[in-house]
């Protein structure tokens, strides 16, 4: 039953995703491009400097891609739901409890996983030619916050886009908002180091937020 | 499952606002303090103070001075504008001023707290130390240590083997004890010249290590008997005195004499480095040292042999001192903030309201709820946990439990 | 199979009804009718599940509607008011996806169905008019298989022909398996011709539960015209409706014709032209809840 479960979702995110991870492959080889570039013209001694001493982060636009992925997909996959109350048909289901409602999580949560893991392991492969293991984790000691956001925001947007009460949802997207900026504080390279567990804890509590709003939905609270 | 996904939900948003309603009220309601610039008069021997602000310039005792009598005291920091106007003396204390040995003895340093926990790089310049050119050149390989020394080409990312083996053999030899616990040098090639980088190995050792003509210099130091070092700042002054100003773990400061080696303990024992500002004037008389901390700035004039010659303080209100600041503490139980003025790393910085007024507010916010649900004919049992809420995080509490309704139905 | 006690509902401080009785059998085709606003959504989303009554409870198979178990919900197929699908799917994705969750399944009822409509593969329900939409729905929920189908309002949007085409099928297909079916529509003559039994609600009651047949021959129209017009007759005990134009009057009543001239006779009313006129399911629940 979970693979229909995730047919439906792989449905409505299939384009999507699919589109926003090579946007974002496509994005992440510019990236590299110009890196090769720079190293080129300027001198591989001076891009370190750059790097190691004056805190340039050569990924840096790649700072609100997660954010960006986790918004789509979550209202890729959440607001067709609630067009004519469609998330009811969800509810018919012989599954138990919020079962359904979990393994549709999971599979966007997944795919946002998956892409986040290309755009990951690509950075992380790409860097590695041109820099040393060291540099090479600061900088995914950078990223993983916004890796993080990306999560966060998905399933922030799944706990606003479900809420059948509109002042409640203004309130849900408030906190939503302010809190999402929490995974980006300005900061130096590396400076998350003592903070990434704790994201990584509220982050992944933030995952069956949604069960909430979703409650609220089906018991009809209009 | 759905009451655990709301409780999840309120503690994100008692998170949430406990970052950012004492953001905003802090926006709207904190007043800049104005920290007086001091510096010590080898001329009066007083410490004259700025008030920049005010546009004041007085010393200790009150008396005010008018901006040309203000830097004729301070000829050292002002010895441009006093050549300039013509009422540069000739000599100070019997030593006559020649204005090269003015400008050699000159020197600044600063240290902030955040930059003592920081993150660091990990991977440095060594740089050719007797290169014979007028300017120093980045070299095109960086170094790391960790079990070894490696020195690794920036162009094609790969160890220099050779080089690394010959600098970690040169490592070992003198006792070094990998890996290492801070590397500090000047990683620019902005300064005059290079003087490599102190090193403490995993023992607590320290070492000196340098490049000269491609060959290692390494120079195992003698610490004294349980000195422990926490920060190491390397300078480059024009009079090389010293390699560094070292700070150990009881915040004493030390410096490094050039050739010799020598500690030499300052005689201050005010500075809390993790949370305190220091910054360090030379001159061709005296050292000025400038403590800035949280309530209060400590001046300690030296001499240019670093004998202490005075000292003077001038506290203020904090924030948290202020109306202001009582107002915080009886309406915000605590403060929750991600960055700090004393560290480059992002944490969950927690930071309780002095006092207990705020608990006063609590117990009021959990009445007016309790009469609040009374009124709404709920199960009270239902919402225990609300009212704890709202005892325990007062304001947030009361906010997050709204904007999460308690409506369950079973 | 469907039971409910005792039901009472408020949307705020509005009463929508209170201590609703009624009870579905097993393999009956049981239709609610209702004006509007007397509470016909409201019952079925509790009995979905989707609504909290502010009292009493319904039971299916036994089991509270609140917390109806996988098992139990695999048996009972729902077609929710609007026939509300997933339109982003296209009709061999959504039998797909509804297919997985259902062992019972039957390809067959649906391609059935489907094949009737003139649709190329590709394309999306969304893209489908509001009858062939309507069929899709139908054909998933008679593909499940279930042993008891709640729908509301299977007949919203439909036009003639496909509503005759669907209470065709339905009613076949529960006679020939053993339904049971608990259902609602506007148009009252297609409930006509698929129901068993009917329940009556009006605001705040219960007004009929009994089988069609019962209910038709027991509730009576007599139409006549009265000598007097100003004779009111509106209070009386046995009338439960009265339609009065001038002096031509429609009486509706569970008397019977005898009764109803006795009852004249003693009250000295004098009556001309009076008949029985037949009733159609529509015209008595019409004459039951008034017009309006």
């Amino acid at each position: 039953m979970w693979k229909s479960v995730f047919y439906k979702e792989w449905l409505k995110i299939r384009w999507f995703i699919i589109g926003y991870t090579l946007l974002g492959i496509l994005g992440i080889g510019y990236l590299f491009l110009a890196l090769k570039h720079s190293f080129a013209f300027t001198g591989g001694k001076n891009v370190w400097n750059t790097v190691l001493f004056q805190g340039y982060q050569f990924y840096g636009l790649f700072k609100f891609v997660p954010l960006a992925g986790g918004l789509t997909i979550a209202v890729a996959q959440y607001l067709p739901e609630t067009i004519n109350k469609r998330l009811k048909l969800t509810f018919h289901l012989p599954l138990a409890g919020n079962r359904a409602l979990l393994l549709m999580q999971a599979f966007g949560a997944g795919s946002l996983l998956v892409s986040f893991l290309i755009f990951f392991g690509l950075v992380a492969g790409f860097s590695l030619i041109y820099f040393p293991i060291q540099m090479v984790t600061d900088g995914v000691i950078t990223i993983l916050p916004w890796l993080l956001a990306g999560f966060a925001a998905y399933f922030m947007v799944a706990l606003v886009v479900l809420e059948p009460n509109r002042i409640f949802r203004l309130c849900y997207s408030l906190v939503g908002g302010f809190f999402l900026t929490i995974y980006f504080t300005s900061a130096g390279t590396a400076a998350y180091a003592p903070a990434n567990s704790g994201l990584f804890i509220l982050t992944a509590l933030l995952s069956i937020a949604f069960v909430f709003s979703a409650y609220r939905f089906r018991k009809g609270e209009m | 499952m759905e009451k655990i996904s709301r409780y999840i939900m309120v503690f994100i948003a008692v998170i949430t606002l406990t970052i950012f309603l004492p953001k905003l009220y802090w926006m709207a309601f904190e007043k800049p303090v104005r920290k007086p610039f001091i510096q010590y008069s080898c001329i009066n021997n007083e410490f004259m103070i700025q008030r920049t602000s005010e546009k004041k310039w007085e010393d200790t005792k009150g008396k005010q001075y008018s901006r040309e009598e203000y830097e004729q005291m301070l000829p050292m920091m002002f010895f441009k504008q006093l050549l300039a106007s013509g009422t540069m003396p000739d000599s100070i204390k019997g030593t006559a001023l020649e204005m090269r040995a003015i400008s050699r003895e000159k020197s600044f340093f600063r240290l902030k707290a955040n930059e003592i926990d920081a993150p660091k790089p990990g991977l440095y310049p060594l740089f050719e130390s007797r290169s014979g050119r007028a300017q120093l050149e980045l070299p095109d390989d960086f170094f790391r240590i960790t079990w070894r020394i490696e020195f690794i080409d920036a162009a094609t990312n790969k160890i220099q083997e050779e080089k690394s083996q010959m600098f970690s053999a040169a490592l070992f030899h003198k006792g070094f004890s990998f890996p290492t616990k801070t590397i500090s040098g000047l990683p620019t090639p902005r300064k005059s010249c290079d003087e490599g980088y102190l090193i403490l190995d995993s023992k607590d050792q320290l070492f000196h290590l340098k490049m000269i003509k491609d060959k290692p210099f390494v120079k195992k130091v003698d610490v004294p008997e349980g000195l422990k070092f926490r920060q190491i700042s390397c300078v480059d002054f024009k009079n090389k005195d010293f390699y560094a100003y070292l700070f150990s773990d009881k915040n004493e400061i030390y410096i490094l004499t050039q050739d010799d080696y020598q500690f030499i303990k300052w005689p201050i024992d005010e500075y809390d480095m993790s949370n305190c500002d220091l910054k360090i004037f030379g001159d061709l008389f005296n050292y000025m040292v400038i403590i800035e901390a949280e309530d209060h700035i400590k001046a300690i004039a030296l001499t240019a042999d670093y004998q202490l010659v005075e000292a003077f303080t001038e506290y203020w209100k904090t924030k948290e001192q202020l109306t202001e600041g009582k107002i915080f503490a009886s309406l915000f139980p605590a403060r929750l903030s991600m960055a700090s003025e004393n560290s480059k790393f992002i944490r969950f910085y927690f930071t309780p309201s002095k006092g207990f007024d705020w608990v006063f507010l609590n117990i009021l916010l959990m009445a007016f709820h309790f009469i609040w649900l009374s009124r709404r004919k709920v199960r009270l049992k239902n919402h225990l946990a609300d009212l704890g809420i709202v005892a325990v995080c007062g304001i947030y509490g009361l906010i997050a439990i709204h904007f999460f309704k308690n409506k369950f139905f079973d | 199979m469907i039971e409910c006690n005792n039901l009472t509902h408020h949307y705020g401080e509005k009463l929508v009804f209170e201590n609703l009785n009624f009870q579905v059998k097993e393999g009956s085709i049981l239709g609610l009718l209702g004006k509007n606003g007397t509470g016909k959504t409201t019952t079925f989303n509790i009995l979905n599940g989707f609504l909290q009554p502010t009292g009493g409870q319904c039971l299916v198979f036994g089991e509270d509607t609140q917390h109806l178990s996988p098992q139990t919900k695999s048996r009972i197929g729902f077609l929710i008011e609007g026939h509300i699908q997933y339109s982003f799917m296209n009709i061999h994705q959504i039998e797909k996806f509804y297919s997985g969750f259902y062992p019972r399944w039957k390809p067959a009822a649906y391609w059935e169905l489907i094949s009737k409509l003139n649709v190329p593969p590709g394309q999306k329900i969304s893209n489908m008019s509001c009858g062939q939409r309507s069929q899709v729905a139908l054909g998933l929920i008679l593909a499940q298989n279930s042993d008891l189908l709640i729908l509301d309002d299977f007949s919203m949007g439909l036009d003639p022909g496909y509503r005759h085409l669907f209470i065709d099928y339905l009613r076949e297909y529960a006679k020939a398996e053993n339904k049971t079916i608990f259902t609602t529509s506007h148009i009252i003559q297609d409930m006509e011709r698929l129901i068993d039994d009917v329940l009556i609600i009006d605001f705040n009651k219960v007004l009929v539960q009994s089988t069609v047949g019962e209910f038709r021959s027991n509730f009576r129209r007599f139409d006549f015209e009265l000598e007097n017009d100003e004779t009111d007759l509106k209070n009386e005990r046995f009338i439960v409706n009265i339609e009065k134009v001038k002096n031509k009057v429609e009486l509706y009543t569970y008397s019977s014709e005898s009764e109803v001239k006795r009852y004249l006779d003693d009250k000295h009313i004098l009556v001309s032209n009076f008949t029985q006129v037949k009733m159609e399911l529509e015209d008595a629940f019409i004459g039951l809840t008034g017009k309006y």
